[in-house]
């Protein structure tokens, strides 16, 4: 026998506020533990697929367009830049490595990137089974990509033209599927992987030409990529480079941190407002649970008084309140986590066949730890506003009221 | 006793287990003072004291069992005197050696029976001995309801509760306010009986304020206010 018996047995007798206090509390928890993870996840996300890209470049145009397309793969490109140029800039000593991409094509909706095998490397991706790509016409999968569509090293496949799916534009050239990378979490797992030269190979013996840049490659018979992704020895020769590109050549170059910076200022007050609405939720449940534990002390005066007439101190009496709602806090943030991972679990599942996106389920324990102690913190505060009235208790006058 | 102040009178109240000195209460700064006779009693010894309602007998219990502090005049329990007890200390001195009986409620109605007793033992420091449970429940006849409920307990039971949960910690003094005004005649004299035996039981002193007039033949000492 203990105070903690007492609390969970007065826990017992009053079963609807107890769950009205849980509920409401934890939905507020699920609420503010998602929101954050989500907003996390995104970041993540984000975060992730840039991978070890300082600089982008490409042809001229949006820069955000730039890294939307050619750094997290959901926009079209602005268009093609020459090949030769690229390898020019890549001797630049500042420069620890620079990625070459080039794409235009698609396999049921997933792009088909032609690069060299650095780009792997970008994203620390490593492959599952088979083989890095060693001629024309090989191919990689990325593991969504062979999840999905169910494909084993040996198949074949045939590119499609442009970016979304379609069937019409078909190639006639077979790629052939020679490894299957490990999941990243990164953009790379959407994504079928192959070099250079199956991407200039299909286009220049693959028939229609419909877009205009593909024009300019036959016209000129020079190569030509998509963008080049690089990575910088140190950030200092950063802004110098950015500079001259954009001055002194028809390509421009991207930050894509500082773009996707940008983008995130605009778009995160979805994010706050409903950050705010969970706050307010967390403010009510607190609210609820002050008013049970107040109505709890109120009501049982007489009981508190006979404790105390059995040699309890108020110190005691304090600590068996507090206790209460110690108990309803702390089972609300168990079932708010429940709730948490059921909702994200199914949310998830959706976006990822949506959007072939891989989310970060894992809840930061930092983000756990800090809404754990702001709830703490709310359910102190209001315990103590509800444990005053035993302070001001007094015995003799609860005790002659009995009768 | 620590109190080196006391020591003189350690010497007078030697045989005294319960003692009062001109004590005196006030309820509101301007209302009228309620002074009441002294009291001394030996250890073993009962009493009865008799009182129309209003005339401050609640008030009188209260400041005996130390709820109240006297605007004069002192309470010794076995030598202590409760006015110099701080509120942590009288606590706890409420709880090891003082038994109260009510006259209605008696227990914290979200535990069961059993466990208001060990609360009981829980707070006033004893060994919480579940045999010494069952032992006074098989005493005041209340071994079938050990599992009840509070609020399933008629007020018969509930009154041997209250007696039961005045007792189990073994007290020196035991005060019941009014144990019997809302009884039948059958069930008063059951429980004015096992309050008696509970007392001689534990050589505990007994005192009972009431303005019940059928209990007056239980008693040899008694006095009215």
């Amino acid at each position: 026998m203990n105070i903690w018996i007492i609390s969970i047995q007065n826990i017992k007798s009053k079963p609807l506020y107890t769950f009205l206090s849980v509920f409401i509390l934890s939905i507020s928890i699920a609420l503010l533990l998602g929101i954050q993870q989500l907003k996390r996840s995104f970041e993540n996300q984000i975060e992730n697929n840039l991978g070890k890209i300082d600089v982008v470049v490409g042809a001229k145009g949006s820069p955000l367009q730039l890294v939307l397309a050619s750094v997290l793969h959901l926009d079209n490109p602005t268009g093609n830049i020459s090949y030769n140029e690229a390898l020019k800039i890549s001797k630049n000593p500042l420069i620890k490595f620079a990625v070459p991409i080039s794409y235009g094509d698609n396999y049921k909706g997933f792009r088909i990137v032609g690069t060299t095998p650095e780009y792997i490397a970008l994203y620390d991706g490593e492959l599952e089974k088979g083989h890095p790509v060693e001629n024309a016409m090989e191919v990689i999968l990325g593991n969504s990509v062979a999840r999905k569509l169910n494909l084993k090293i040996g198949d074949t496949l045939l590119s499609s033209h442009g970016l979304v799916e379609n069937s019409i534009e078909e190639h006639d050239d077979l790629l052939i599927v020679v490894g299957i990378l490990k999941p990243t979490q990164k953009v790379i797992d959407r994504l079928i992987v192959t070099n250079l030269e199956s991407v200039w190979y299909v286009h220049d013996h693959g028939g229609e030409v419909n877009y205009e840049r593909h024009d300019d490659n036959k016209r000129h018979g020079e190569k030509e990529i998509t963008s080049l992704l690089i990575n910088f020895k140190s950030p200092r020769g950063l802004l110098p480079f950015l500079r001259r590109i954009n001055k002194r050549t028809n390509m421009q170059a991207s930050l894509p941190k500082y773009e996707l910076h940008k983008l995130y200022e605009n778009t995160s007050i979805g994010f706050k407002t409903i950050s705010l609405i969970a706050y307010l939720i967390l403010v009510i449940s607190c609210i609820t649970i002050f008013i049970s534990l107040y109505k709890m002390v109120k009501e049982r005066a007489f009981d508190l008084a006979i404790l105390r007439t059995y040699g309890a101190s108020n110190f005691q009496l304090m600590k068996m309140v507090f206790y209460e709602g110690l108990i309803v806090a702390f089972s609300s943030f168990l079932l708010g986590f429940l709730l948490l991972k059921i909702g994200l679990g199914f949310m998830f599942h959706f976006m990822e066949y949506n959007d072939q996106q891989n989310m970060l389920q894992e809840s930061l324990f930092q983000d756990v730890l800090q809404i754990g102690a702001l709830i703490l913190m709310m359910v102190i505060v209001s315990v103590s506003l509800a444990i005053y009235p035993i302070i001001k208790m007094n015995i003799s006058t609860i005790l002659s009221n009995e009768k | 006793m620590a109190y080196s102040s006391l020591n003189k009178r350690v010497v007078f109240i030697k045989f005294r287990m319960i003692q009062t000195e001109n004590l005196t209460y006030q309820y509101k700064k301007r209302g009228a003072i309620l002074s009441f006779p002294n009291i001394a009693l030996e250890k073993g010894k009962n009493l009865l004291i008799l009182g129309e309602s209003g005339i401050g007998k609640t008030t009188l219990l209260h400041l005996l069992a130390g709820l109240l502090k006297p605007v004069t005049g002192n309470v010794f329990i076995d030598n202590t005197d409760l006015n110099a007890l701080k509120s942590n200390k009288l606590d706890k001195f409420r709880g090891k050696n003082i038994g109260l009986v009510f006259q209605k409620k008696h227990a914290i109605v979200s535990l069961n029976v059993f466990n208001n007793l060990k609360a009981r033992l829980l707070f006033s420091n004893a060994l919480v001995h579940n045999k010494k449970i069952e032992i006074v429940l098989k005493q005041l006849g209340l071994s079938e309801l050990k599992k009840n409920k509070i609020s399933e307990l008629s007020e018969g039971q509930l009154q041997r509760l209250g007696i039961a949960l005045s007792v189990i910690h073994n007290p020196k003094v035991l005060l019941a306010d009014e144990p019997t005004s809302s009884l039948d005649d059958k069930n008063c004299k059951i429980v004015i009986k096992l309050l008696k035996n509970q007392a001689k039981q534990t050589n505990a002193n007994l005192i009972v304020i009431t303005h019940d007039h059928r209990i007056k033949s239980f008693f040899q000492n008694s006095i009215t206010l």
